[in-house]
């Protein structure tokens, strides 16, 4: 078995500006992949994680407070899961609930080194 | 988890937080509750708490130490609410009862005078029920950029007339009320009468204006028997609203609906609030509406319907309110009761204009007057009159299917 990351990318709620009703259906999606996930075993774990961003970039080491607006591809969480290969963990990924609001999985192998 | 839990929290969390910060502050305190929402659904992803209601009012309370700090901060005010008796008066803002009084402080604001009927609609949608400037153009067939220039509108007056936050009391309450109820009667109507095909969405604002109504009631001051007769409308007519459209979408009318399907504990609660609303000498014109919706209820079958009853009462809706829906309405009675020389009396007494965008609807009355005198080509006459100032799908089908009988 390997370790995958899934890295979710795309604007945050408040800024996409859903409503309350469009919120709670979404968290109801969240909620309901997460679910799913949680019985078929594969999540070893995950974060969410608060829109604000402190950049340090260069060689002067300079640090830039951007808000969640100002990021191009915000990242906005993501989950470790345990799969055999990418194909299985594309399928974990179709229950993703925010495809329909422009959002995106990136899915990403977890280096293992030889001991 | 709840249905509309959120959207109904939205509506107590910006009372409460007007309550405390003023509406002056009311953009900032809409933006900070949203906030609570987003980060609700990251941390309930794995698990939902389990009184997420509790957990939202807890998260909303610390956004608004977290506003208060920042706005004296920005602004330099000297308030300080981190200790002392102020954070207890805080406390106490987020009970039960106290979250009512706040929202109907909210219900009374929106539907303010200064503000126009229009805006009234916006607003109370907006900030007491919690829907977005998107839903409340789908709910109310509009476009978003209206509905949000409304709302504009709307802040801007109660920003400029500085209007307090308050119940009114004493003798300024009662005009102040009965514009309350209004504003929810053309909630509930948009949603009852809506030309929208989608059943659910006419449900959410029936619902909506139910709901607000059960808070006016809920006050000792507010609760008057007007109120209490707009409720009791408002369930007779919930009652049977499922009932209005079938499973192809297609316009049921009255004669044709499966009355098997009424829902009869909300007719249980109308009678309950009716027989309360009765406690007054003097009646509104819900008393009277409502007497003429339960009239329908009552009746088992179509042909049961008593007409006469049903007559007196629109006489009486008439005397109080001389609107030409009503008269459309006896209108109609009389040809059900093949009345044809009082129902043409009636008619000639209309001028389609009144009717505004629903003056296909004396046409259609007309129509059904020369179908009752067998006078064929004059009903298609008036059909093809209503079918030219129709505007809704529906509507439409339901004219042409009647056209298409005649022939």
């Amino acid at each position: 078995m390997k370790e995958f990351m899934m890295i979710f990318i795309g604007a945050s709620y408040s800024d996409i500006g859903l409503s309350p009703e469009e919120m709670q259906g979404q968290m109801g999606k969240w909620f309901a992949w997460n679910a799913e996930m949680e019985k078929a075993g594969v999540v070893k774990g995950g974060h969410a994680l608060h829109p604000e961003v402190k950049r340090i970039s260069g060689k002067d080491r300079t640090i830039t407070d951007l808000a969640s607006t100002e990021v191009k591809e915000l990242v906005g969480g993501y989950y470790i899961v345990t799969a055999n290969n990418y194909e299985e963990v594309v399928k974990i990924a179709e229950g993703y609930p925010d495809y329909d609001l422009g959002g995106t999985v990136e899915i990403r192998e977890i280096m293992v080194f030889e001991q | 988890m709840i249905d509309h839990l959120f959207r109904h929290q939205y509506g107590k969390m910006v009372s409460i937080l007007t309550r405390i910060f003023g509406l002056a502050n009311l953009e900032t305190i809409e933006d900070a509750v949203q906030d609570t929402f987003a980060t609700a659904i990251l941390s309930w992803r794995d698990k939902i708490p389990e009184n997420p209601e509790a957990w939202l009012t807890k998260a909303a309370k610390n956004r608004t130490i977290d506003l208060f700090r920042k706005l004296n901060a920005e602004q330099k005010r000297v308030h300080t609410i981190n200790q002392g008796p102020e954070v207890i008066a805080i406390n106490d803002l987020f009970l039960e009862n106290e979250i009512e009084d706040s929202q109907l402080r909210m219900i009374f604001t929106a539907c303010h005078p200064d503000l126009n009927p229009k805006e009234q609609i916006a607003f109370a949608l907006k900030t007491i029920s919690g829907f977005s400037s998107k839903e409340i153009a789908s709910a109310l067939l509009l476009k978003e950029e209206t509905i949000k220039k409304r709302l504009t509108r709307a802040r801007k007056t109660i920003q400029v007339e500085t209007i307090s936050f308050e119940i009114p009391r004493g003798k300024e309450l009662p005009d102040r009320l009965s514009r309350v109820l209004e504003v929810l009667y053309l909630i509930f109507n948009e949603g009852f009468h809506s030309n929208r095909k989608d059943i659910l969405i006419r449900k959410e604002l029936c619902g909506e204006a139910v709901r607000l109504c059960k808070i006016i009631l809920k006050n000792e001051y507010t609760n008057q028997p007007s109120a209490y007769a707009l409720f009791a409308l408002m369930c007779f007519q919930s009652a049977r609203l499922d009932s209005k459209v079938n499973e192809y979408n297609e316009i049921v009318d009255l004669k044709n609906q499966d009355r098997k399907t009424w829902y009869s504990p909300l007719i249980v609660l109308g009678n309950r609030a009716m027989t309360k609303a009765v406690k007054t000498d003097v009646f509104s014109a819900y008393h009277y509406e409502a007497a003429i919706a339960s009239e329908h209820l009552k009746a088992i079958t179509f042909d049961q319907t008593d007409w006469d009853k049903l007559l007196m009462w629109h006489e009486r809706l008439y005397e109080l309110q001389a609107s030409p829906f009503t008269l459309l309405n006896m209108t109609l009675i009389h040809l059900q009761k093949g009345n044809l020389k009082s129902a043409k009396q009636f008619l000639t007494k209309i001028n389609p204009k009144d009717l505004e965008q629903r003056a296909y609807l004396y046409y259609g009355t007309q129509a059904e007057y020369y179908i009752e005198k067998k006078e064929t080509q004059k009903a298609i006459n008036s059909l093809n009159s209503a079918l030219e100032l129709v505007t809704n799908e529906s509507e439409r089908n339901y004219l042409l299917k009647k056209k298409a009988l005649i022939k």
